[in-house]
């Protein structure tokens, strides 16, 4: 517990965090400032107008409805048209409505406090790494796995506590403007069970992000190993990879892409089109689409991690260090 | 293996070489030997690359031997070193510290990592002479104070065995003396100091002991004293007017004489009154007659042959390969 409280100290006190905490509030505050300049509250001339845009939306749809049920004998074919009832802010424009765009808000602060903890986490062991500061530590506990294992967890909640604090309050304040110069939208129960089970896949990719991110610098004994890692990653594998595999026509490229995982993470399923699936079949009788799901990507993860974050315990047990 | 009762640190057989991605492969320790016993305050010498710091770095479980026996405080190392480690303060190196942080909160840190008593954080820092800065941050610090910074995180513990590598690196005249003077404290207090150091006069001035290495290999090790004088060769300065006609008598007499500007130096002397004498008899007085004893500079030079040739400079690797030399003070 020591070793961990001294860690947080040590964690808290890098400039390099508090420049990335720093940079973190910039951007929330960024998009936060933009949604305020892009909506107004809605005029009594604006409602007025989109509720009467509801009213004759809705009797379209009745009108569809009973034209589709005198041509169908599938009542369930029909029902496709009223899945979604028109609500009075798909009428409102220039108008931020919580309910519709909170949900895409939230993917970009999870992506921002991914790239966020995957910095941090690297730079926490290879600075300590690069300068000494590993090795004056193991002088006071030379217990190699006990030293990392409490700076990655330190690291981890740090991260996980900060992240946590950090939805609650970017959720709350865009919740604060749709109150204020925006729209609420309808907030049903179903959809903070969906916003709830979002930010939780989310802090998970954080997480994940933080425990590659100290992996790598781990294994490359510097910070600048996993800033390499991600950058050759992105250009030799998913761009370059990619088309390779367009040029050789690979079917299903998508499901060798670690984004792809990462999307089936957040949305808890992906579908995508193989292109080849169908090319000696019949149409109809050919399934060219394919998922990718949060179980998938789960192990995807987990696989990731024991090769990243176990190699990088097992390289340290032995090594020489400087 | 049994280990003698009062060895603090016993290394036997060390081996450790540094091998490359590309196959290269560099001798760090090639069968290194040596024994500190409780109490001393022992020198480590060696020319730069010779593998003083590969052999602390590997006796404190920080780069792994390939072959070889160590222990510490009577334990294996590296494997009983979590046991040891709260009786062993060490400094390998400079050791760097987060700059950011004040020089208390460095060493309060590492006194909650290691369950130290948070009142010896005051005490070490008045002891390294930091008690009046102790509340700038590290990076304000002088390459000096920060070295007392270091010297005080090896204290903080209370050690039985302080190791210390350069511990006098950066510090100025004064802090160099206060250095030996806290060194020879601790001794006094019963502490066994090993240190690593390019000053060899100060290593003659504060240790009692001293191993000497040389490419990865022991080439003398015993009390100083002891080493000096497997070096002393009976060699005598002598004055005096007729410096031709003194060096012909004495070449006569049988002793090697080498003939200087303003006096000669004459070896194998085992009576130095003799030179009197025999001088006197012919008429020549003789204005100075002083021994030439070896200080540890001259015998680690000698040693390691890592004297520089007069006009081509000297390369890290040219030092002596130790051979069978035999001091008479091995342990």
């Amino acid at each position: 517990m020591n070793l961990a409280l001294a860690e947080f100290s040590r964690l808290a006190a890098r400039r390099f965090v508090l420049l990335m905490t720093m940079l973190l509030v910039a951007a929330f505050g960024v998009t936060a400032a933009t949604t305020v300049a892009g909506s107004h509250e809605p005029t009594t001339a604006e409602w007025e107008r989109a509720e009467q845009e509801v009213r004759f939306a809705e009797a379209r749809i009745e009108q569809l409805r009973q034209d589709c049920e005198r041509r169908q004998v599938s009542p369930t074919f029909c029902d496709a048209y009223v899945e979604r009832e028109p609500r009075i802010e798909d009428y409102l424009f220039g108008v931020f409505v919580f309910s519709q765009e909170i949900t895409d808000l939230v993917y970009f602060m999870i992506a921002f406090l991914a790239l966020f903890a995957f910095l941090v986490a690297a730079s926490f062991v290879g600075a300590e790494l690069t300068s000494g500061g590993m090795t004056n530590l193991l002088l006071w506990r030379p217990q190699r796995v006990t030293v990392l294992g409490t700076k990655l967890g330190t690291v981890l909640a740090a991260v996980l506590a900060l992240s946590a604090v950090a939805s609650v309050l970017y959720i709350g304040a865009f919740y604060a403007i749709a109150e204020v110069t925006g729209v609420p939208g309808d907030l049903d129960g179903e959809f903070w069970r969906d916003l709830v089970l979002s930010v939780t896949r989310g802090l998970g990719l954080v997480l994940f992000a933080a425990a590659i991110g100290f992996g790598a610098a781990t294994l490359g004994r510097h910070t600048a190993a996993a800033l390499g890692l991600i950058a050759t990653y992105a250009i030799v594998w998913e761009v370059g990879a990619r088309i390779v595999f367009e040029v050789v026509e690979l079917g299903r490229p998508d499901q060798y892409m670690l984004t792809s995982y990462i999307g089936a993470w957040m949305a808890g399923e992906v579908s995508f089109y193989d292109r080849f699936a169908c090319t000696d079949s019949f149409g109809s009788l050919c399934q060219s689409q394919y998922e990718v799901t949060w179980v998938h990507a789960g192990a995807v993860f987990a696989i990731l991690l024991a090769a990243i974050v176990g190699g990088a315990f097992a390289t340290f047990r032995h090594r020489d260090l400087a | 293996m049994v280990w003698p009762m009062t060895a603090v640190i016993q290394i036997e057989g060390l081996r450790k070489t540094f091998r490359t991605f590309r196959g290269g492969a560099r001798v760090a320790l090639n069968g290194f030997d040596m024994t500190v016993e409780a109490g001393q305050v022992h020198g480590f010498l060696g020319p730069n690359g010779s593998g003083k710091t590969t052999t602390l770095r590997t006796l404190l479980g920080l780069v792994r031997a390939d072959d070889g026996h160590m222990s510490i405080l009577g334990q294996r190392a590296p494997e009983a070193l979590p046991a040891v480690a709260p009786r062993v303060g060490a400094i390998v190196e400079s050791p760097q510290f987060f700059g950011n942080f004040t020089g208390r909160r460095t060493l309060q840190l590492l006194a909650r990592a290691g369950g130290v008593p948070a009142e010896r954080v005051d005490a070490v820092l008045a002891q390294v002479g930091l008690r009046d800065r102790a509340g700038e941050r590290v990076k304000a610090y002088s390459l000096g104070m920060k070295q007392r910074l270091a010297v005080a995180s090896a204290l903080l513990k209370q050690p039985e065995l302080l190791i210390l590598d350069e511990p006098a690196n950066g510090l100025d005249p004064a802090g160099i003396r206060e250095m030996r003077d806290l060194m020879r404290e601790l001794s006094a207090a019963g502490i066994t100091v090993l240190v690593s150091s390019h000053i060899l006069a100060e290593i003659q001035l504060i240790c009692d002991h001293v191993t000497i290495i040389s490419r990865g290999q022991r080439v003398a090790t015993g009390p100083v004293a002891a080493v000096l004088s497997g070096f002393d060769k009976g060699e005598y300065r002598v004055r005096v007017g007729d410096l031709d006609r003194a060096a012909g008598v004495l070449t006569t007499a049988g002793l090697p004489v080498t003939r200087n500007d303003d006096h000669l130096v004459v070896a194998d002397v085992a009576d130095s009154a003799w030179i009197s004498e025999q001088l006197g008899q012919r008429g020549m007085w003789v204005t100075e007659l002083t021994p030439i004893t070896p200080d540890l500079e001259s015998v680690f030079l000698q040693l390691t042959a890592a004297a520089p040739g007069p006009s081509v400079p000297r390369q890290v690797d040219d030092v002596v390969q130790p051979g069978p030399i035999d001091l008479g003070v091995q342990p």
